[in-house]
């Protein structure tokens, strides 16, 4: 009992290479969203603009991180009878704790973000990752795997913002890089960059979305041939 | 005339599917079939129909500030809404085993799916976001569970035919699904400037 | 394997730790909450008269939007009759403080028009000049829309708006709060003509009166009749009140 105490505290300060592949695989090979098709649901709706893009994958990694390795603490003593149930727990409080620091400290993206915050509950990478990792490896580990898919959820999340904001809008986070400096340009004169360009409202209506991520999908599986499905 | 246009705005133009993007786990993973679509997208009415009365009596009678609490208790929504959806489609998944083996051969297999599926909860957060009463809900449950049915069952018909075309390798499969759920949204888009007040 | 007695235990157990969690976060964060919130609809007040305030708007603190308020705003509640209310009035009523800022107005919507209590923001510019925000709130396509429209001490210039909604379509009938370049058409726009009362309206296909009329939004015109509706039946409202001023 004592050696594996031991052992097992060894074991965790450690970051070889298995550890990395926990963090690195999810961002690439098994990406949540282009591979594992998990938690599309709650986060294109967010995608208009990077800062709510941006507050949208802290949220999830920080569930992800911690229901993970909640979960995991607790893994041998959730009644198998329940398990749904005390994991939607576990995520919904995580989720709402997301919620009131928001509130508190980001009121704006919390107005935006509006009932996708709420979302995260059902977001399946969360309910995903619990069921197919946590309930059988150590926290620290389910941790690991927690922020590696948050990553990998997070990237395409803000790859897609970057996009959709640039041609939709015209801006880069908030900021007016081309385009007439205000949409319609009516009272005003002053331009930015290409100040010719018409901001293409359809990358702000919700099909855009779709389609970036579909090219997103086509690109990713071009250069990475193995993911190619066979059917 | 209100409950009308309830149903029609949430079935058409506020599709939960389409345009917000609810339930897209479940609705790309089970469109490949229409057979499949059809029974996941009747339960998803069927749950989203029971869930959101119950969840708005939840919300109206225990955690709002005149309920009988008489503190503002929204802070359990999440966790008491998400208990709510869980419970009501493992009932659900019981009463139809035991009542109708028939139905619970072609659902049964779904219901479990549903839990997670965002449409349900989003529906819920909906419409305690939009203050709506006791009727108006169950009209924006139906509804909104009626939208989905509709999505889910003509993207699995588009899928099923698409298989027959020859799309680039790295576009097949995922891809695609992507690409036609982008184009069906813009085409329930065209019903944006539907006149509720015609209804 | 679990007993059913086991199970329920564990589930109590951790449900009310996890509620007691979330109770005392909510109570620390709750002071921090609403003072968002108070600021959040101050904000949007200030947002119509934000031609005439210093720096860039859009990165107003907190703290000036509540300075703002405390130094140069005069806070007055009235009804359709021109009534004025004095804040004992008010804290009868159960408006906390007895002041504008606190009214809910989508609850005063709900009762008959007459009995609606009204907020008016008198504002006054550090070059001494006043303007007065006015409220009003009604119909889009979908949902409620409401409005601040600040006038000129004419009362009968628009010297801006700020619009806003509840659930209008993003690009289209949300552009009504969006787009700056409409919302800045108001500027200038007269809701009297003489002694007649005008309002603003928005046309559809392109404003042909230029003292009265705004351009529409495309593919949002039940929403920018909604915008009309709401500013003619709302301004009218306050007619009696700016009469007692103007004299």
């Amino acid at each position: 009992m004592a050696d594996t105490a031991v052992v097992e505290k060894k074991r965790t300060i450690s970051f070889g290479k298995k550890e990395r592949k926990l963090l690195t695989d999810p961002i690439n090979d098994d990406n949540p969203i282009t591979v594992q098709v998990l938690g599309i649901c709650s986060a294109l709706a967010v995608t208009t603009g990077m800062k709510n893009a941006l507050v949208m994958a802290i949220a999830v990694i920080f569930v992800c991180i911690f229901s993970n390795a909640i979960t995991s603490m607790f893994r041998k003593s959730i009644p198998k009878q329940v398990r749904m149930i005390v994991q939607l727990i576990i995520i919904a409080s995580l989720v709402t704790i997301v919620e009131l620091v928001l509130k508190a400290y980001a009121f704006e993206s919390y107005k935006q973000l509006s009932v996708f915050i709420g979302l995260i509950i059902t977001n399946c990478i969360v309910m995903g990752r619990l069921e197919a990792f946590a309930m059988a490896n150590r926290p620290y580990e389910s941790a690991l795997d927690g922020l590696g898919n948050g990553i990998g959820y997070g990237i395409i999340l803000i790859i897609v913002a970057f996009f959709r904001e640039f041609f939709g809008k015209g801006e880069i986070y908030g900021a007016k890089i081309i385009g007439a400096s205000a949409e319609y340009a009516i009272n005003t004169t002053e331009s930015t960059l290409f100040g010719w360009y018409q901001s293409n409202n359809l990358m702000v209506l919700f099909p855009s979305a779709m389609f970036v991520i579909a090219i997103l999908i086509w690109a990713h599986r071009a250069w990475n041939p193995k993911l190619v499905d066979v059917s | 005339m209100e409950l009308v246009n309830i149903f029609i705005k949430s079935a058409f133009i506020e599709n939960l599917a389409l345009s917000y993007f609810l339930g897209m786990c479940s609705y790309l993973a089970v469109s490949k079939t229409v057979k499949t679509a059809f029974g996941l997208g009747l339960a998803v009415i069927f749950v989203l129909g029971i869930t959101m009365p119950i969840n708005w009596l939840i919300n109206t009678v225990l955690l709002s500030e005149n309920g009988i609490f008489g503190t503002d208790l929204t802070f359990l929504r999440f966790i008491l809404f998400i208990a709510v959806i869980a419970s009501m489609v493992q009932l659900v998944e019981m009463v139809v085993e035991k009542y109708s083996p028939a139905l619970y051969n072609s659902l049964g297999i779904f219901l479990p799916l549903i839990t997670v599926n965002c449409a349900i909860l989003g529906g819920s957060l909906f419409m305690v976001s939009k203050e709506y009463n006791f009727t108006e809900s169950v009209a924006f449950g139906l509804g909104g569970g009626f939208g989905w049915f509709l999505a889910i069952v003509a993207i699995a018909a588009i899928r099923e035919k698409i298989k027959y075309s020859n799309v680039p390798p790295a576009l097949r499969g995922l891809g695609m699904a992507f690409l036609l759920t982008g184009l069906m949204g813009m085409a329930f888009m065209g019903l944006m400037g539907i006149d509720p007040a015609a209804f | 394997m679990h007993s059913t007695t086991s199970i329920i235990r564990f589930v109590l157990i951790m449900t009310s730790i996890v509620a007691l969690i979330l109770a005392a976060l909510q109570n620390g964060l709750k002071s921090k909450h609403d003072q968002n919130e108070s600021i959040y609809s101050k904000k949007a007040t200030l947002a119509a008269v934000s031609n005439h305030i210093a720096g860039d708007f859009a990165t107003l603190k907190d703290n000036d939007v509540q300075k703002i308020f405390d130094e140069q705003i005069e806070q007055v509640v009235v009804d359709q009759s021109g009534k004025v209310y004095s804040t004992e009035e008010l804290i009868e009523r159960g408006i906390k403080e007895g002041k504008a800022e606190n009214l809910d107005l989508s609850r005063e919507q709900k009762k008959p028009a007459a009995d609606r209590l009204r907020p008016v923001y008198k504002f006054t510019k550090s070059d001494g000049s006043v303007y007065y925000i006015l409220y009003t709130r009604g119909k889009g396509l979908w949902d409620a829309i409401w409005g601040n429209i600040a006038l000129e001490s004419d009362l009968s210039t628009i010297a801006g708006v700020s619009f806003d909604h509840k659930g209008e379509t993003p690009g289209l009938g949300a552009e009504i709060k969006d787009n700056k370049s409409w919302v800045r058409q108001f500027i200038g726009k007269k809701i009297y003509d003489g002694d007649k009362f005008m309002s603003v309206t928005v046309r559809k296909g392109g404003a042909k009166d230029p003292v009265h009329e705004v351009d529409g939004i495309s593919g949002a015109t039940i929403t920018a009749d909604g915008v009309s509706d709401m500013l003619e039946s709302g301004l009218k409202a306050y007619e009696p009140y700016l009469k007692t001023i103007k004299s």
